[in-house]
This record gives C-alpha cells, sequence and structure tokens, in this order.
C-alpha cells in the first residue's frame, strides 16, 4: 500500500474502526520511508511550506491564459485551491498507482520546484500534472501547500502504530511527543528503548479539562477541590534539563525560540523539572490579549524590540516533574504545595469551603483578564487526555450582540459552494451597519440550507465569491473578548466570534449598536 | 435553410408565469402549473407536472410520464416526426437523459429554436443518444457549466464501483447507492448487467420504474424489491433514492455504507457536506465539455441558458466563442447552483 490507497481509503471510510485497520495495514506494508513521512503528514508536522498558494494560482492562471476568470469560477465552485487544480489539470484518465511509494519522490519534486524562478516553477508544475491523476495531483499539490487534512486524530494514528508494532499506546504516545524524524528507521527507534536523558527533554501528555454547567458545579462537593482562574494563553510545558531549558506548546511544538524572555526568567529554576501552565501576553501586572502572542507566535525572528512591544510570562500551575521525580502520580494538593516553593509566576488557588466561594471566583474571573474558572480534584493525579473526573473548566458566559448579515461567502471543504462565512455588522453613530465579525460556524446544516437560498436570492451585489446581501438576517453572536482594532472600520476585533442563533424574531433595526461594545470592553480589564 | 433576418421581429418562445411559451402554437414547454397545452421533455419533476388538459411528449416517455402525472390526455411523438400546433412544426429529438427524454424543436417557417431540456452526450444503454440538431437559437440547460465538471469513463466508474461493493461485503457491511430513481438507477443497473451478472435489491420508487423501463426493452440486471429480502447484511447492492439516508428503510440492511452517484460528486467538500462517504461521478447532464459541444453543433446565432451556471456559460459564449448569448431566469427565483 502506498499513501494515495491510504488517502483513499481513510478519505471514503466512515468508520473509526475502518480508518484504524487501514492506518494499521498501511504502517505493516508500506515502505518505511513511505510511512514515516505519511505519519508525519497526518500528524500535522509538515507544515513547511513549498510552495505558495499564490504561485499555485499563478500555474492556473498560466494555464487558462486569456480566461482566468474561468478558473476564479471553478475555484469558488470547490473551495479548494489544490483540489480546483487536479480536478483542471491532472490526466483525467489516469489511475493512481497504489503501491510503490511515491512521498519520497514527491518531496523531491517540491523541493526542486521551490528552488525554480516563479515562471520556470509554474511550467513546470504544469508539466508534472499533466502526467498525475486527479488524487495523485491533489495529494502532492496539498502536501506542497501546506493544507493537508484529512479526518484522522493524532491519537488515532499513535493507536494504529501502537497496534502495528505491538506495544502500549501510552508508550507510543509518549515517544511521539516533540519531534519526529522521518526517516526510513522510524519504527525501529519506536520499538527500541529509551535513554533517560531522552525523556528528561520530552514533554508529557497534557491533562485537558472537561466543560462544566452551572448545575454540574453544583453538584460538586466544594471541599473535595481547588479553583483557580482559567487564562487565556497558550498552554504548555516548561521543561529543564541538567542541559537545556525547552517549551512546548500543547500542539507539539517546540515553541522555544519564540519566548527568549520566558526561557531567561527560567535560567534560575533548579533543573530536573517541568512546569505545566500558560504563556501570557503582557505582565503579571497588566496582562495583554491573546491577539498579542499570536504576534510572538508568527514571527520567525524575535527581536528585542518585539520583546518590548509584546512581551510575554509563563505562569505555571501544576508541576509534572521535580528534581528528577515524576510528581503526576501525587495529589494536586501536593503537587500544589510544591509548585509553590518554587521562585516561579504562579495561579493563584483557592480551596473552596462553599459553592458560593468557586462562584465569587468565577465573577471575577473578566476583571482579572481569565476566561473563566478552572475546578480541580484536590487528590488528583496528573494523567494525559481528556480524563473525567480530575479536570474540569467552567468558563464565562460568551459576550453575545446581535448582528445583521451583510455579506456572505461560499464556505471551504465541507461547505463548499454553500453561502456560510459571514460578515455581521452593528450599527455606528451615523446609523450606518459597520461590520464587526465574521463568523463561520455555530448554524446548524438545515439552517445553513434556509440561509443560503434566502443568500442566492436576496444578493444586492457581487463581488467574486463574496455577495452582499439585503440587510435583514439578524445573528446572536457571541465571542470571548474585544480589542481595540485599528484594521477593522468599526474599531474593534472579536476573539473568537461565532453564531449563538438565528434571531428570525427581531429585524434589522434591533440590532446592537456600537456603544454596546464599548460598553463590554469598558467591563473587562484586558484591552 | 430557414431565413435569419428580422431581428426585431416577435420571438418564437417568450417567457410567461407558467414557464416558457410558444404563442404562436399556443403551448408551454414543461410548464410548472396547468395549461391548455404541454409540450414535455422528460418526465422528472421538475419537467413535468400534472394538472395540463393535453400533453405532448417523445414516443417511449409516455409509460414514465402516465407513471409520474397519472392519468391525463397524453400524445406520444416519434423521435424526429414533426407535427403542427398552430402554424408552428414540432418535432422532438433524442437528448440522451433519461428514457424517452427529448429535445424540442420549433419551426414557424422564419426561424427555428430548440430547446434542449436536460441532456448529456455520453451514451446511455438506457436511452436513445442524443442527436444535435441546427437552429437559430437554442435554449440549453447550464447545470453544471463550469470546467471542473467533466464526467469520467463509464468503465472507470463501474470498476470503482464494483472495487468499493467488493470491499464492503468482504468487510460484512451493505453497499448502498442513492441515486435518482428515474433514470440514473436504471443507467446503473444496465451498465451492471453490460459488465456481470451481479443483482441488486431497489427501493420501491425505483421498483415501480425499473417495470417501465423493462416494457420498452431496456436490459436491466437482476433485481428484486428490497423490501421483499431477508433481513441483515445484503451482499447485493441496494439502490435507493437519496432521501433513504436516516431513515429506517435502510435499518433491515445494518451495518451499512452509504455512496451516492451523481456529478455534483466531483467536488469533494459536496460529497463530505453530505455525509456520504463515497461518491460516484455520474451525471445525466452535460458536462461542460458538452455543453460547448452541443452549442457549437447547434450553429445557433442565439443561445439562452437555464438552470445552474448560467452567468458561466453566457460569459464564455459571450466573450470567448463569440455566441450572442443570455441568462433565461426560471421564475423559480433560484439564482444558481442549485438545481436538482
Amino acid at each position: 500500500m502506498n499513501f494515495i490507497q491510504l488517502f483513499q481509503m481513510l478519505d471514503t471510510n466512515q468508520s473509526t474502526n475502518a480508518k484504524r485497520s487501514a492506518l494499521v495495514e498501511f504502517i505493516e506494508t508500506a515502505h518505511p520511508l513511505e510511512s514515516a513521512l505519511a505519519i508525519e503528514a497526518l500528524t500535522g508536522r509538515r507544515e513547511r511550506r513549498q510552495l505558495k498558494p499564490s504561485l499555485l494560482k499563478q500555474a492556473a492562471y498560466q494555464a487558462f491564459a486569456d480566461e482566468s476568470w474561468l478558473f476564479d469560477e471553478c475555484y469558488a465552485a470547490v473551495g479548494d485551491l489544490s483540489e480546483t487544480l487536479a480536478i483542471l489539470l491532472a490526466d483525467q484518465e489516469a489511475v493512481s498507482q497504489t503501491e510503490d511509494p511515491v512521498l519520497a519522490q514527491w518531496q523531491a519534486c517540491q523541493r526542486e520546484l521551490s528552488k525554480k524562478e516563479p515562471d520556470a516553477l509554474t511550467s513546470e508544475l504544469l508539466g508534472l500534472l499533466s502526467v498525475m491523476s486527479r488524487d495523485e495531483a491533489f495529494l502532492f499539490l496539498k502536501l506542497s501547500s501546506g493544507g493537508f487534512r484529512v479526518g484522522v486524530s493524532k491519537g488515532l494514528v499513535h493507536d494504529a502504530i501502537a497496534r502495528a508494532i505491538d506495544m502500549d499506546r501510552a508508550v507510543i504516545e509518549e515517544r511521539m511527543m516533540g519531534a519526529f524524524i522521518p526517516d526510513e528507521d522510524w519504527l525501529n527507534r519506536l520499538k527500541e528503548p529509551v535513554t533517560q536523558n531522552e525523556l528528561d527533554a520530552r514533554p508529557l501528555p497534557f491533562l485537558l479539562a472537561n466543560p462544566l454547567s452551572e448545575s454540574d458545579v453544583l453538584e460538586l462537593d466544594p471541599t473535595g477541590v481547588a479553583v483557580e482562574y482559567k487564562w487565556d494563553g497558550i498552554r504548555a510545558q516548561l521543561i529543564k534539563t541538567h542541559e537545556t531549558i525547552r517549551l512546548w506548546s500543547r500542539g507539539d511544538q517546540d515553541i522555544t525560540e519564540q519566548f527568549p524572555d520566558i526561557i531567561e526568567a527560567a535560567t534560575t529554576l533548579p533543573s530536573q523539572l517541568i512546569l505545566d501552565g500558560e504563556i501570557l501576553a503582557g505582565s503579571p501586572e497588566q496582562l495583554q490579549t491573546f491577539n498579542e502572542l499570536q504576534t510572538r507566535l508568527n514571527r520567525k525572528r524575535i527581536t528585542q524590540n518585539l520583546l518590548k512591544t509584546n512581551p510575554a510570562f509563563f505562569k505555571a500551575y501544576d508541576l509534572l516533574r521535580f528534581d528528577g521525580e515524576d510528581m503526576r502520580t501525587r495529589p494536586l494538593t501536593v503537587r500544589k504545595d510544591t509548585l509553590s516553593q518554587l521562585n516561579v509566576i504562579q495561579s493563584q488557588v483557592i480551596y473552596p469551603a462553599s459553592h458560593q466561594d468557586i462562584q465569587t471566583m468565577r465573577l471575577t474571573a473578566r476583571a482579572e483578564g481569565a476566561e473563566g474558572v478552572m475546578i480541580k480534584d484536590r487528590q488528583s493525579t496528573y494523567v494525559g487526555g481528556r480524563k473525567t473526573g480530575h479536570w474540569w473548566k467552567w468558563k464565562l458566559d460568551p459576550m453575545t450582540a446581535d448582528c445583521v448579515l451583510i455579506y456572505a461567502q461560499a464556505g471551504h471543504g465541507r461547505r463548499a459552494s454553500l453561502h456560510s462565512d459571514y460578515t455581521l455588522a452593528c450599527w455606528n453613530q451615523n446609523n450606518e451597519l459597520v461590520p464587526v465579525a465574521k463568523a463561520y460556524s455555530g448554524l446548524t446544516d438545515a439552517e445553513l440550507k434556509t440561509i443560503d437560498q434566502w443568500i442566492r436570492k436576496h444578493t444586492l451585489q457581487k463581488f467574486g465569491p463574496v455577495r452582499q446581501v439585503e440587510a435583514v438576517q439578524v445573528f446572536e453572536i457571541g465571542f470571548e473578548g474585544i480589542a481595540r482594532s485599528t484594521r477593522h472600520k468599526s474599531g474593534i476585533a472579536l476573539r473568537f466570534p461565532r453564531i449563538l442563533r438565528w434571531r428570525q424574531d427581531v429585524g434589522p433595526q434591533d440590532a446592537d449598536h456600537l456603544s454596546h461594545f464599548e460598553t463590554l470592553m469598558s467591563d473587562s480589564n484586558a484591552v | 435553410m430557414v431565413s435569419k433576418k428580422s431581428r426585431h421581429r416577435d420571438p418564437l418562445i417568450i417567457r410567461t408565469p407558467e414557464g416558457l411559451y410558444c404563442p404562436k402554437a399556443r403551448a408551454h414547454i414543461d410548464p410548472w402549473r396547468p395549461v391548455d397545452c404541454a409540450l414535455i421533455t422528460h418526465a422528472h419533476a421538475d419537467h413535468a407536472r400534472a394538472g395540463s388538459k393535453h400533453y405532448h411528449c417523445a414516443l417511449g416517455g409516455e409509460g414514465l410520464l402516465t407513471k409520474r402525472l397519472g392519468q391525463h390526455i397524453i400524445e406520444p411523438h416519434p423521435y424526429g416526426e414533426s407535427f403542427s400546433l398552430g402554424d408552428v412544426q414540432i418535432s422532438f429529438h433524442p437528448a440522451g437523459h433519461v428514457l424517452g427524454s427529448a429535445q424540442i424543436r420549433l419551426d414557424d417557417g422564419e426561424s427555428v429554436w430548440v430547446i434542449t431540456g436536460d441532456y448529456k452526450r455520453d451514451l446511455d444503454p438506457t436511452c436513445q443518444p442524443f442527436e444535435p440538431v441546427s437552429c437559430d437559437v437554442l435554449i440549453t440547460e447550464a447545470t453544471f457549466a463550469l470546467p471542473i465538471y467533466r464526467w469520467p469513463s463509464m468503465d472507470q466508474v463501474m470498476d470503482q464501483l464494483f472495487g468499493w461493493w467488493d470491499h464492503h461485503v468482504r468487510n460484512r457491511r451493505t453497499p448502498v447507492l442513492l441515486c435518482y430513481s428515474l433514470g440514473k438507477a436504471q443507467r446503473i443497473m444496465a451498465e451492471i448487467k453490460q459488465r456481470s451478472d451481479r443483482s441488486v435489491q431497489v427501493h420501491g420508487a425505483v421498483a415501480n420504474l425499473n417495470i417501465e423501463y423493462e416494457k420498452q426493452d431496456v436490459e436491466l440486471c437482476p433485481w428484486q424489491r428490497a423490501s421483499e429480502s431477508d433481513k441483515g447484511v445484503s451482499t447485493d447492492l441496494i439502490i435507493a433514492p437519496p432521501q433513504v439516508a436516516g431513515s429506517s428503510f435502510l435499518k433491515r440492511f445494518h451495518p451499512t455504507e452509504l455512496a451516492m452517484a451523481s456529478g455534483w460528486m466531483q467536488v469533494r467538500g459536496v460529497r463530505r457536506r453530505s455525509a456520504i462517504q463515497q461518491g460516484f461521478v455520474v451525471s445525466d447532464h452535460a458536462d461542460w465539455n458538452s455543453l460547448i459541444k452541443t452549442v457549437k453543433q447547434s450553429e445557433a446565432t442565439k443561445v439562452y441558458a437555464t438552470h445552474g451556471e448560467t452567468r458561466v456559460l453566457t460569459r464564455y459564449l459571450n466573450e470567448h466563442l463569440g455566441i450572442a448569448s443570455e441568462r433565461l431566469e426560471t421564475a423559480f427565483g433560484i439564482e444558481d447552483g442549485v438545481d436538482q
């Protein structure tokens, strides 16, 4: 089996079992380099973009010559650039070969291509695509342009690896954390006994929280839990061995280089240590919003200037290893006590006597710049994954506003050619509708379909794939925060906006004014 | 040859609230409200509606039409033979869409108009192949008028279908193919017949139409009503209309694996949105190349496009082929992209 056949099986099978057995069969039968590169792609590790979307578009325009508008129409209908090119430019009659390895060869191809000047590159790419089957072209382009996704979770991949080489899944999980070297020896390395030193530098599986509602909270015994604020930052482990200090995000990314200020601050800590906590923007006294953190993550080089304008710090809330000892089997209270003796910024924790204490903590969360509270079993051990009965999160209700739909655009992927991306607006002082958010999710498929039909019949103007529609439909949106923004006409940017419901009971005149957002903003501390 | 002189003359066909209408023949084409005289291209529900006083259709299509409309006055005409209504000579020509489907040619001695109805250019063992008809004005469908719609060969599709079918039978799951019960279902069954001795079980809606096809000597693979089969996993393919997804019909064959046969399956996002795991690209409509070929072969100097991607087709004809072309809005108010 090769990667193309694996993809076809993953893409056309519904059940997790069928997907898992496809993965196991693939790992067992594929060339080891093919499987290594496939695992790298399936676990989202291949982020390097060899071919930019703009280059793919340029190639398409070259192929369509004076009919470039026709390509744009196709792209709008398909909703995926790689797929559009594959349909239009691959050899329709070619049948994908499903045995011999393809990935190493594709990777070499991509490298060669990316060295070329744009014009030579696009011509060569067109030649390449014209002899590929549609699936080959699609996968080649997806892998090259950094947008590859197929419906398998990392957990499923790890599970399949464990089954294929008959090892414990937890061991595989731990060994698959961190950097992955995609060579022919990958399976042999996974089978090997691991040295202590290697283990020390790797992050441990994160413990994740389950969401709670108010009524769930009332059922908890308050004297059995610890409560702290839920911070809106980047979840990370700070790892200090005898030799190095590393910072790992929950997405298995080594983000050490993005945060030299945090690493610097950690030099005074004892070695043989792992802290679990949150990377936050600003300083403990003055938090900044999540947007500011994003800037740090997106930069290749972190300049001194950026460290000044976008400072970051690490707020610890758990201790997974201390003085070389694995603390994860100790109860939370013990871990917290030990943590409190360390000289690190840490999350304040209370041990409530009543439900009222939990409520009070939650009510002060927004003013503290937090997005809710974390409730943790005092006796709980630290285990990887979303285990029930260990940690819970009780988030603040989102801030809400009623907004008017003014633009709609066809979605991508599953929502291709269905108008599911909405631009929503509120009223300003001059009684104009100004856009405040773009929201994609929250409606049922049936609602989406109905609204899609409405949009098609009530389009005022089309700008390529974007339709301006009559200002009629009102949606209640929820969001987690507001920040000032110079980019948007409304002067504000919402954090994680999504549609809560379609308000068929009100008209556009009932939608919120900009002043509503101003009030919400002044109520929350983090601006 | 017909004269193409007077541009200011009243058009032979106009739009009315009831649908396309030829005043000189006093006949509507595929009307969506009851009228006196209806010319019907084919028996699909969006083209053939009940309640009109008198129907004309192509010979071979009257059985399906009766099944769909109930008892009405239906007058069938052999392909290519013309008859008069008023001063207009009318004839039906094969459209290759489904059994008895037709293009309609209208000739008043001044100009010739052809309404294609739905059509395809690919061969289909269940109906007569499309015949190009030259005309002055062509009214063509445009359901799939985008270059992304290029239909694969039926050999390729049937290979895929058999592979998928066998795979799930091996894994003890019942393969279920969802497709339109009129036309697509029988086309798949005829293709199966030509390639194998496999048999299928069909939903009641399909079974009723199968009988009509077999009356017209269309050879289908062996089939049985799904409701009369044993409960449990089936090694036969189940053929049913798309509406059965999520209904109790599928329960008796549990566990099932769903696939859809449709031109829309050409786009991965469309398939995934419909919660269908496997898609087979089989369409009874013309793909992009067929649409362009048909327009060229018609030699029409004016082309109207209706249904689907009309905007794209008309722009392409106007800008790149120099053929005067306009969109013909349907009174459904549906602008584009959501055709059957």
